[in-house]
């Protein structure tokens, strides 16, 4: 069986330079092609326009602007995704709860596990 | 609005009462009228606990008149502004059967809110019998908005570490690309993930420790310790309390364990070591002590390492200078074993936050 990630075209918001070279490799380990990495809202949501995009690891805070309009965005699109940050999950509003996280820094493990969930389309919201 | 004809009997007579200890204790009643502190004084011989006397700091406390107050019933007056949770802590102050001070949340009459904590006491006559109730605020406003604050700059931190330790991270990988091996990469990473996850637990728990089990759950859940299919670990102790140095060192150590009986240890050979974790707190003279065994079996016969790595370093070094303890592994052809004995926190350790 072939991974459910190979090829597949994963968009990574992140707004510091390294931490964003650390998710390519990552990502590029597992097979997926890398889109971005985009640093801001809206540089993100022009990616999201122009490209053709699997999936997303989204960065909650973005040089201090929130990242929820690219959350609401790829929700609206139907494009699965899964938050990254420092934080802990509880401190996420209300209505952003029920999306998947990764705990920064990062687990590849748990990168790949939850990249091959939210892509495998019987297994999503598991 | 209360006025001298539509005032009740017993009002008129509470009144009067005041007025007589206003003759009989002078100059503590100029003490109760004028402290900062917010107090009043109810009838207790009326069943609505009217309020017969309130100082200045209560009026300016609660954004009322003097004339809005007095005669007023306290539950009623409270109710208006505070929070729901804390009336029913109230009337249970006022029954007597509360262990603790209310603290109550109250809005003032223009709206702004303030806390504070309500201390209720009966004052009781020569034959025993209570007579009024005499309640007293402290303004907790201030001291609740220090804790947002600090709760605020607690989760920042919180978040910086993640962030900085997600950087090393990142340098780490990128230095090491294409120089050194995977493993190395690998080793370097499950480093940095076991001091995020103790620095996860400790930020949960404000810094004040966290426990034992908690710190053995997070770092050996990778290494298959809630793995229902296989019972890979047995861990056998009542909870401590650690302190945040110790549960940060302990983190390290047994994640240097799990990772060296993941490669040479009980769990190198495909499921059929076990490692059995276990430990008891003792009282000695110098505080109470905790000695604990982590003990492997079943894997392949053991071999010492020719070299001391960072694991057998950190365990046997580290954690005897960081935790006033003392370490000894041992190399049984049977499998590993290492004991450590520590200092804990008094008590057996464990304190409720």
């Amino acid at each position: 069986m072939t991974s459910p990630l190979s090829g597949r075209r994963v968009l990574v918001v992140e707004d510091e330079t390294m931490v964003a070279w650390l998710l390519e490799d990552m990502l590029a380990d597992l097979g997926c092609a890398v889109v971005g990495p985009a640093a801001r809202v809206n540089q993100a949501l022009a990616m999201l326009d122009a490209e053709a995009i699997d999936a997303a690891v989204l960065d909650v805070n973005l040089n201090g602007q929130m990242s929820y309009p690219v959350a609401d965005a790829l929700a609206a699109r139907g494009v699965p995704f899964v938050f990254s940050t420092g934080y802990n999950k509880v401190s996420l509003p209300n209505s952003y709860q029920s999306f998947p996280v990764l705990q920064k820094p990062f687990d590849r493990l748990k990168l790949g596990d939850t990249l091959a969930k939210l892509l495998t389309p019987e297994e999503r919201g598991v | 609005m209360p006025n001298e004809e539509n005032k009740s009997g017993a009002q008129k007579a509470a009144e009067a009462e005041v007025e007589s200890f206003r003759k009989d204790l002078g100059p503590f009643v100029v003490a109760a009228e004028t402290t900062r502190m917010a107090m009043v004084f109810t009838d207790a011989k009326e069943p609505y606990n009217p309020i017969i006397f309130a100082n200045d700091s209560f009026l300016s406390l609660s954004g009322h008149d003097r004339e809005e107050v007095l005669g007023q019933s306290f539950n009623f007056l409270m109710a208006r502004g505070a929070n729901p949770e804390a009336l029913a802590e109230i009337e249970a102050a006022f029954e007597g059967s509360s262990g603790s001070d209310p603290e109550i949340r109250y809005r003032r009459k223009d709206g702004s809110v303030f806390w504070a904590s309500i201390y209720i006491s009966p004052v009781r006559d020569e034959g025993g019998d209570v007579v009024q109730h005499f309640a007293s605020f402290m303004d907790l406003t201030k001291h609740k908005q220090e804790k947002d604050r600090l709760r605020f700059l607690l989760d920042e931190l919180n978040h910086r570490t993640q962030n900085t330790l997600a950087t090393v991270q990142a340098i780490a990988v990128q230095t090491l690309r294409g120089v050194a091996d995977k493993e190395v990469v690998d080793a370097f990473e499950g480093r940095i993930l076991a001091l995020s996850k103790a620095h996860t637990l400790l930020g949960r728990e404000n810094w004040d420790g966290v426990g034992l089990r908690d710190v053995i759950d997070q770092i050996l859940q990778p290494f298959g310790l809630n793995d229902r299919r296989v019972a890979r670990f047995s861990v056998e102790g009542e909870d401590v309390r650690l302190q945040p140095q110790a549960a940060l060192t302990l983190a390290m150590v047994f994640h240097e364990l799990a990772t060296n009986a993941a490669k040479y240890g009980a769990f190198s050979n495909d499921a059929a070591g076990q490692i059995a974790i276990a430990w008891q707190v003792e009282p000695t003279p110098h505080g109470d002590r905790m000695r604990l065994r982590w003990q492997e079996s079943g894997g392949p016969p053991v071999t010492p390492p020719g070299r001391k790595g960072f694991g057998s370093r950190l365990i046997e070094s580290g954690l005897a200078q960081e935790l006033d303890g003392e370490v000894r592994l041992d190399y049984e052809l049977a499998g590993v074993v290492c004991q450590i004995v520590m200092a804990v926190p008094q008590g057996g350790g464990w304190m409720a936050p």
